[in-house]
């Protein structure tokens, strides 16, 4: 084991053979190419644009989660709390629609118009990342620790602004000024559904960012050695904050989503989203370790994962068996990712 | 030299990676009881002969012969079973485990095949720090050890076995003159008992001590091969460069040039007591000093990396004692760290983006990367520093050692740095870089860029150094103008026991 | 040293009144639920600390979140207080034996309401509902909507939970009397509006001939009912289980058909009266085994009904 590890480390190739790398690389896209192919053929339905669109609705709750999760495991971190956040951002949204800000002093509850609502609603979970990354930075915590935690006090916050109790009908009330909240779940804009739009936008730029700015190198820099990147003169800890707060912002987004699709806010809205996204953000090739990995393989991730959720429910395949073929894709995956790694040994060394 | 007296035998080797031949149909012959000596720029396949020797890799082509047998290597531990035994140029240990634990590593003593015998391991473990003449806390974790330590361990860990061939691949980088000597000693009783030893090492007056053998490899090829006793330096330079070899220009010291950096009684809590000095713009001062003597820390507290205790650091009049990394190397003061793995480099990253990791805002345009000015300045600085590569974009563990250590000092040049700390800069990096790196800086240093560098090489330091500063026990015990200094006053001043001029420490 | 004391010294004070409210003066009842997330948990816990009280009894209330070992501990606790009694929805059929046991062992009667305990002789009292009772009468609403013909789709509950066994087994019994009712899609959505909303979205998409869709509980009713808003299928028939009040609001509203009630309040308001008959009589007054009827919520009696109790 020691000397194969050391071989690993002094010798991986400088390139492989172009269709094997490929190959690797682009997996989650090949998963999916292969799933979309034996779903269309089993289920008529499939493919027709109606569902298509529903599927990739589907998909963006997942993918937006995943898009600042990527983040987070690029930097070696995880954040557990993402799914906590989303149902705080959704409480707090609902909250604030449907009984207000209360000013007890005053004894009058103040509303708000609804962009205000949604910007307060990320602004609390981006606080809640950011709360992630004074822990982690600051103190010292361990990332599965502080989020674990984070994960508990967001749902538990959720549960007090709430009493427990589901915050129904968001539609406003025109005398307040406050409707127009379920146009994020439910609205579209050019025939395409607006969460759809919201996975593109930040999909999009949270590629470009990972890829093309100091700070996305610095996110990768840190996760490959933290050390070396701290005496480059990276701000180790304000960028492992960044990172926990983008993946707040993007929780609290799918919040608003789900709170905006129901027409209501439950506060136990999200509980084990984030094993769909560190799923996704694994499959899509992002080594937990991190320092490896991009955005855009995370979404590819995510597509995989929702295509199949969403496929074997087509086919009514029972919920077991969906748990069940799910956990074997994502142990497939990161099989394939340790194979890749022995592969690309064997390449330099044959 | 007789057939009988062939040990281990290589036969036209050739190693291909995509983009570079590494070895090209080298032959290679190892004597018992003789130590064969390796040597050749950076790149030029060192350290991919003795991997194949180890059988970490497989040739492309060629074949090794043992004792006149055919022998296949398909793994370490083939070889480990053959007797071959293997000291990485990059230390292999791990730094959460203690050194036992690492030394016995994949062979475990043990009692009844199941348990391990840690009295045993222990005991031989404390016998071989003892040989190696090393006071070193075998509980203690490898992680925590200073660079010099850690190869000491890596050491042990080759001799724990009984070996008939033992492949040493820079053993010696980050170790000072008395340990060297130590090792020589050992290296001499393993002759004696018949094992045939591969010595690589970049330190020619190492290499004219304890060869046997020497044999030149130059890209790839074996260029020249033959008998230490027969050669000089000179011989081994130009069969290595392929040029006649022109001693580096004396450069002239800048006298005079106002104090750039000062330090005053600056203090790294049991590392460093009350250091202080100052360094004037334009010029190159060596710090020299044994192992444990606090050189490290005090490029570290200098860089910011490490926490001072007390003392003032300042640049150009400006305070820099309270400042963090990024802004002390923003206001142009960098530092190339002892430990290139785990300090300088990020292993995931390729060359290029290694290089500019340390100058990103410079490398950017309106908030993003500029692919082009990264392209600009790390293909310059390639050929500049002639690092051996693909280009930027090869990955930077698939450089070797010496061009992957001058790729970490050109991540710090990235930054323009108007102080430029190193440590141990030389570290693995042949003769000829050598010059080149000290003799690029200097030439950047046209604008007033100050050099502060550590270094346990006394040659090294004689002939690079304007000024040497000479620390024991983490003091600063003698401050040397170029024309003062000899070997023999260095030696003294490093070995000085500080209680002696200090009335505590 | 004199830190330590003074910690030590408020401590004890601290013990000490926390000592003389559990035993001084008022007799005490403990009531533990499951976490007060799910409302219906929370209108459960909230009537029965409000009838306690109005009998006089000092009151804590606690949540074990379906978690045994924390119930587990919950019960220390309660023993420790000195309660005189103990309400419980309680964490698991089998885990839960054990402590209940341990309370009868220290002389505390426990009262459990709502879900069941695999033990006879061990509770003073178990009342439930009766799911099966309540999965069959919402059946036959749900095939007097659908005019007994037509494909529908079945959202079921989390298919480890026994109420959700029970109550897809009432539906069934039921509805595959009727030959032209199709089952054309059955889907776990675990309970959870969000999963229902989801999964609903592509039952439609693989069935668009959906005429009805009946769901194993409320939230996932009202997730259902959401997904066919938001796909303009109003005029697919949803109905639920549990009679939650967002549920109530959306029968009046015309967004559910049906629901069925489960009298909650009722059931744990019952249990407390037991309670309190027990401690100053020494007997309940009822056999341990209680199974109260569920109720059929629909348009035209839905203002009869409050919070998971009839008005
Ligand atoms: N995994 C790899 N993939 C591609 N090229 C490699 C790989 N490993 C080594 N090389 C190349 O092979 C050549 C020889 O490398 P090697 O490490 O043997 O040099 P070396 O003589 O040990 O140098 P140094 O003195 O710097 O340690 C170099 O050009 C290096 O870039
Ligand atoms: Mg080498």
């Amino acid at each position: 084991m020691t000397e194969r590890d050391h071989a690993l480390n002094a010798a991986p190739a400088a390139r492989r053979i172009p269709v094997a790398e490929l190959f690797f690389r682009l997996r989650a896209l090949l998963a999916l190419l292969v799933l979309v192919a034996v779903f269309s053929a089993l289920s008529p339905a499939f493919l027709s644009s109606g569902n298509l669109v529903i599927l990739i609705k589907h998909v963006a709750i997942n993918a937006i989660l995943a898009v600042g999760m990527t983040f987070v495991i690029l930097t070696g971190g995880i954040d557990l709390s993402v799914g906590s956040v989303a149902g705080l951002a959704g409480i707090v949204a609902g909250g604030l629609i449907s009984v207000g800000l209360p000013l007890p002093v005053f004894g009058v509850a103040v509303y708000f118009q609804v962009w205000l609502v949604v910007l307060i609603a990320v602004l609390a979970g981006t606080a809640v990342g950011a709360l992630n990354g004074v822990l982690i930075t600051r103190f010292s915590v361990a990332p599965f620790i502080a989020t674990l935690g984070t994960m508990y006090v967001a749902r538990g916050a959720a549960l007090l602004i709430s009493n427990g109790a589901t915050f129904p009908n968001l539609f406003g009330r025109p005398d307040l000024g406050n409707t127009g909240f379920p146009w994020l779940g439910a609205g579209r804009i050019l025939m395409v559904p607006v969460p759809i739009w919201l996975m593109v936008i930040l999909g999009a730029a949270g590629a470009f960012v990972a890829a093309r700015t100091p700070f996305g190198r610095r996110i990768y820099a840190i996760g490959g050695n933290e050390r070396a990147a701290q005496l480059s003169g990276v701000r180790v800890n304000r960028v492992k904050l960044a990172a926990y707060m983008i993946s707040g912002c993007c929780a609290s987004v799918v919040g608003l989503v789900l709170a905006s699709q129901l027409v209501a806010a439950h506060p136990a809205t999200g509980e084990t989203f984030e094993l769909n996204a560190i799923a996704a953000v694994v499959l899509g090739g992002t080594s937990l370790m991190g320092g490896r990995g991009s955005v855009g393989g995370s979404i590819a991730g995510a597509f995989v994962i929702g295509v199949l959720a969403d496929g074997l429910v087509l086919l009514g395949v029972s919920q077991f068996w969906q748990i069940v073929i799910k956990g074997v894709v994502i142990v497939v995956a990161v099989l394939l990712d340790q194979m890749q790694k022995r592969f690309s040994w064997r390449e330099t060394s044959a | 030299m007789s057939v009988q007296d062939t040990l281990l035998r290589a036969a036209a080797i050739t190693k291909r990676y995509p983009g570079t031949t590494a070895l090209d149909a080298v032959d290679f012959t190892l004597r018992r009881g003789s130590v064969h000596v390796l040597i050749g720029e950076n790149g030029a396949g060192k350290s991919t002969l003795v991997r194949i020797l180890a059988g970490v890799e497989l040739p492309t082509s060629g074949h090794l012969e043992m004792d006149g047998h055919e022998l296949r290597l398909a793994s370490t531990r083939d070889a480990d079973s053959h007797g071959i035994g293997i000291i990485y140029q990059e230390l292999s240990l791990f730094p959460n485990l203690t050194v036992v634990e690492n030394i016995f590593l994949g062979r475990e003593l043990t009692r009844g095949r199941l348990l391990v015998d840690r009295s045993a391991q222990e005991r031989l473990a404390r016998e071989l720090l003892q040989r190696l003449e090393q006071d070193i806390d075998i509980h203690a974790a490898v992680g925590t050890l200073p660079l010099g330590r850690q190869q000491i361990v890596e050491i042990c860990r080759a001799l724990a076995r009984d070996v008939r061939v033992l492949l040493m691949d820079e053993p010696t980088s980050a170790l000072s003159p008395g340990e060297i000597h130590v090792l020589f000693r050992v290296i001499r009783e393993l002759k004696a008992a018949g094992v045939g030893i591969v010595y690589i090492s970049h330190k020619l007056e190492e290499l004219m001590e304890i060869g046997d053998e020497v044999t030149v490899l130059r890209d790839g090829r074996r260029v020249a091969a033959a008998e230490l006793a027969a050669v000089d330096v000179n011989w081994i330079i130009e069969n290595m460069t392929g040029r006649r070899w022109e001693p580096p220009p004396q450069q002239e010291v800048s006298g005079g040039a106002p104090a750039l950096l000062r330090v005053a009684g600056l203090s790294v809590p049991g590392r460093v007591h009350d250091a202080s000095f100052h360094v004037a713009a334009g010029e190159v001062v060596g710090i020299y000093g044994l192992m444990g003597a606090g050189r490290t820390e005090l490029l570290e507290a200098l860089a910011g990396v490490r926490p001072a205790s007390a003392g003032e650091i300042r640049l150009d009049g400006q305070r820099l004692d309270r400042q963090p990394v990024w802004e002390r190397i923003a206001r142009g003061v960098a530092l190339s760290p002892e430990d290139r793995q785990s300090a300088g480099l990020v292993p995931t990253f390729s060359l290029g983006e290694n290089m500019t990791l340390a100058s990103l805002a410079r490398h950017s345009r309106r908030g993003c990367l500029s692919a082009a000015a990264e392209r600009g300045s790390t293909l310059d600085l390639i050929s500049k520093l002639h690092i051996k590569s693909t280009g930027p974009r090869q990955p930077i563990t698939a450089l070797s050692g010496g061009n992957q250590q001058k790729a970490v000092i050109a991540k710090c040049l990235l930054t323009s740095p108007r102080v430029l700390l190193m440590d141990e800069p030389s570290r693995g990096v042949d003769v000829g870089a050598r010059s080149e790196i000290f003799e690029i800086a200097r030439r950047l240093a046209a604008g007033g860029m100050a050099i502060l560098f550590s270094s346990s090489d006394l040659h090294e330091v004689l002939t690079l150094a304007d000024r040497v500063l000479v620390m024991a026990g983490g003091r600063i015990t003698a401050s040397f103008a170029r024309r003062q200094f000899t070997e023999q006053a260095l030696v003294a001043a490093a070995s000085a026991k500080p209680g002696g001029l200090h009335d505590r420490t | 040293m004199a830190r330590n004391f003074c910690l030590t010294l408020f401590a004890c004070v601290l013990f000490t009144t926390a000592c003389q409210q559990g035993s001084g003066g008022k007799k005490s009842i403990a009531v533990i639920t499951p976490s007060h997330d799910n409302p219906f948990f929370k209108s459960e816990a909230d009537a029965a600390s409000a009838r306690a009280a109005a009998l006089g009894y000092s009151v804590t209330v606690n949540t074990h979140d379906d978690d045994a070992h924390k119930q587990d501990q919950l019960f220390d606790v309660a023993i420790a207080e000195g309660a005189s009694a103990i309400i419980l929805d309680n964490a698991g059929a089998d885990a839960s034996v054990a402590a209940v046991a341990k309370a009868r062992a220290a002389g505390i009667p426990a009262f459990l309401i709502d879900r069941e305990i695999n033990a006879n002789g061990v509770a003073a009292a178990q009342i439930v509902s009766n799911n099966y009772q309540g999965a069959v009468l919402g059946a036959q609403e749900f095939a007097r909507l659908m005019g007994e013909k037509g494909a529908y789709a079945e959202l079921l509950g989390r298919e480890s939970d026994t109420n959700a066994q029970v109550r897809t087994r009432g539906y069934h019994e039921v509805l595959d009397k009727y030959p032209s009712l199709k089952l054309a899609a059955q889907q776990s959505a675990n309970w959870s509006q969000t999963e229902a909303f989801q999964k609903m979205e592509t039952m439609l998409q693989a069935n668009p001939a959906l005429k009805g869709v009946i769901a194993g509980n409320d939230t996932m009713a009202l997730g259902a009912a959401a997904a066919l808003k938001a796909a303009g299928r109003r005029d697919v028939i949803v109905v639920g289980f549990d009679g939650s009040p967002d549920v109530l609001a959306a029968i009046r509203a015309g967004d559910i058909r049906a629901t069925v009630l489960q009298p909650a309040a009722r059931i744990a308001v019952l249990a407390v009266d037991q309670a309190h008959r027990y401690l100053t009589t020494g007997s309940s007054g009822a056999p341990e085994k209680q199974s109260i009827d569920c109720e059929l919520v629909t348009p035209q009696n839905v203002d009869q009904f409050g919070v998971f109790a009839r008005k």
